[in-house]
């Protein structure tokens, strides 16, 4: 039997047994600026068919338990359910589909405990990692997950997506970061996902590893309730050094040189192709005086004791300048570097065909590539958004970047993004149908190549979904009959990821 | 005692600094005006400029401080802009 098609049906009874199970008639909203306000997420967004993403009632549980019981209601009735965090994904993971009960976890928003002998933190969903990490800060640890979403986004939006960190090299990303969880299942019980039985261990071999799978699956196998999460030295000393080039492939060069450096406190190492530089000329301060020759720059960052970034320091200078690398100096190395989260703070805007700045969203692709290909690819994608940048003008082309992947192993693995600006203003049937083509064509070379659609947003939104089963191969049916087996009926989070295939 | 006035409050003429940027305080890029007909530029006084700035260093401070208790720099001026801008 499909289960594939429903569209909720929220009613007054529904509401009556959602508001019993709460107790509290605010943390159950059903009016329209509540639903509005939570159905977005900052990725360009068809604004022209905004009120069909808007889900029909938000619901803000404080509990494990209100969560189970509203799961629960929601079986019973065929509802579909959307977990939702910060909402600052750049992908649809948090975005309803087919309307249904919205499950909003920032009141969960408590630090549960800090244990500073097995170091190990345990907070609520909603929390957010920079509020978290004052807290921590005057036990001189750290929990060093750091999106570029790291002012606004919160803990159970980074499980639900399986974030990616900018410091990933030195500290590992999300799903390394989290030791243990508390999950609500799709049909409603309450389990403890852990390595082994141990809520504070970080490796067993006992029964399954369901750790992996419970993180990343963008809120279709359950709603994460509390989580243990790691906690690391907080760094005594912080270096980065930007280093300019004239020609992409020496930075492509160098870039290869820094991440095999071996050098431990390694965070992470950028490479801005020339369209990058070219977008950051129009309107960064650091990069609009710089003269012609810059036309890439690799970055790098360390994190660690003086007593090891410092030599390591020395090291980072020569390598960055061993292919004809000019260093940019200290004031644009430390300021860009403290400016990584910006994407989340500043007005966006771009260029229409005859240069007039317009007000942009931005798409950030964010495939998972291996070293050898970046070159190839590069020339790919920006030779499809020039396309249909030229056709329907209300498309902008703001560079690509390269950032090292790997937890722990920098060396051959690259979240590769290409930043394209779209005019939302202008946007009616034709043209998302257009992005949405741009996006599959992106994503098409990406899967080329031998990389995946997505290291860090999710694949949950046109252009990506129905290219999942293709990503997934062999392994399809297996993904499937995982879904199936936890969400019989298909309440968590429908119509993402192509899972609907599962019911088919 | 600071007295308040109104000329001081407005922005010098601007410099061109490229194609598409001006500058009209020290180190404070602006888009071209003739590049934002669709979507016009505001009117600032000084003090609104200098606060936004000034506010963005102390938003980077806070950033460094947040992560790490130090900052080591190379201790190296920039190798690609002349030395009075580097």
């Amino acid at each position: 039997m499909s289960r594939t098609a429903f569209k909720a049906a929220i009613d007054d009874h529904v509401l009556a047994e959602l508001r019993a199970i709460i107790g509290d008639d605010a943390r159950v909203r059903p009016d329209r600026s509540s639903r509005a306000f939570r159905s977005r997420v900052p990725a360009p967004f068809p604004v022209h068919r905004w009120a069909e993403h808007f889900p029909d009632v938000v619901i803000l549980p404080r509990t494990a338990v209100e969560v189970s019981e509203v799961v629960k209601l929601a079986n019973r009735h065929g509802i579909p359910i959307v977990p939702r965090a910060g909402g600052t994904g750049l992908s649809d993971g948090a975005v309803p589909l087919r309307g249904g009960i919205m499950i909003d976890c920032k009141l969960m928003n408590q630090i549960h405990e800090i244990d500073l002998v097995d170091r190990t933190v345990t907070v609520g969903p909603g929390i957010n990692m920079l509020k978290l990490n004052e807290e921590l800060k005057k036990y001189g640890v750290i929990y060093p997950d750091d999106p570029a979403s790291y002012p606004c986004s919160l803990v159970g939006g980074r499980i639900g997506t399986g974030g990616w960190s900018l410091l990933g090299a030195r500290f590992g990303h999300t799903r390394d970061l989290v030791i243990s969880m508390e999950v609500v299942l799709p049909t409603g019980e309450i389990v403890e996902i852990a390595e082994g039985g141990g809520r504070k261990l970080r490796k067993s071999s006992t029964g399954l590893t369901l750790k992996q799978l419970f993180t990343g699956h963008q809120g279709t196998l359950g709603i994460t309730t509390q989580a243990t999460l790691e906690l690391v030295p907080r760094p005594e000393t912080e270096f980065a050094a930007f280093f300019a080039f004239d020609d992409y492939m020496k930075a492509y060069a160098t870039t290869g040189i820094l991440t095999k450096s071996g050098l431990a406190t390694l965070a992470g190492v950028v490479l801005f192709d020339e369209k990058k530089i070219e977008y950051l000329r129009r309107d960064d301060e650091a990069y609009i005086p710089q003269p012609e020759s810059v036309r890439a720059v690799v970055a790098v960052a360390m994190y660690g004791r003086r007593c090891e970034v410092e030599p390591a320091s020395k090291e980072i200078m020569r390598l960055g300048r061993s292919n004809d690398g000019k260093y940019l100096g200290d004031e644009i190395s430390a300021g860009d570097w403290a400016s990584r989260h910006d994407r989340y703070a500043t007005p966006l805007h771009g260029r229409d065909l005859d240069g007039q700045a317009v007000l942009m969203s931005w798409h950030c692709e964010d495939a998972a590539l291996n070293y050898s290909v970046l070159p190839q690819v590069r020339e790919e994608w920006h030779a499809i958004v020039a396309r249909y940048r030229e056709r329907y003008g209300i498309f902008d082309d703001w560079g690509m970047f390269a950032y090292t992947s790997g937890s722990h192993k920098p060396w051959a693995d690259y979240l590769v993004e290409i930043d394209v600006g779209i005019w939302e203003q202008k946007l009616n049937d034709e043209n998302w149908a257009a992005w949405v083509s741009c996006k599959r064509e992106i994503a098409q070379v990406s899967l080329k190549y031998g990389g995946s659609i997505t290291a860090c947003h999710g694949a949950t939104r046109e252009g990506d979904a129905e290219l999942v089963p293709e990503e997934m191969g062999s392994a399809w049916p297996v993904v499937k009959a995982i879904k199936r087996a936890l969400d019989p009926n298909n309440i968590m989070n429908p119509g993402k990821q192509s899972l609907d295939e599962a019911y088919e | 005692m600071s007295i308040f006035r109104l000329g001081d409050q407005t922005p010098p003429e601007p410099r061109r600094i490229t194609d598409t940027v001006i500058e009209r305080l020290e180190h404070q890029f602006e888009v071209d005006p003739d590049l934002m007909q669709i979507t016009p530029q505001q009117d600032m006084p000084v003090w609104d400029s200098r606060r936004i700035f000034n506010a963005r260093w102390d938003h980077l401070d806070w950033m460094h401080a947040h992560f790490a208790d130090e900052v080591l720099l190379a201790g190296e001026l920039s190798e690609t802009m002349p030395e009075d801008h580097s």
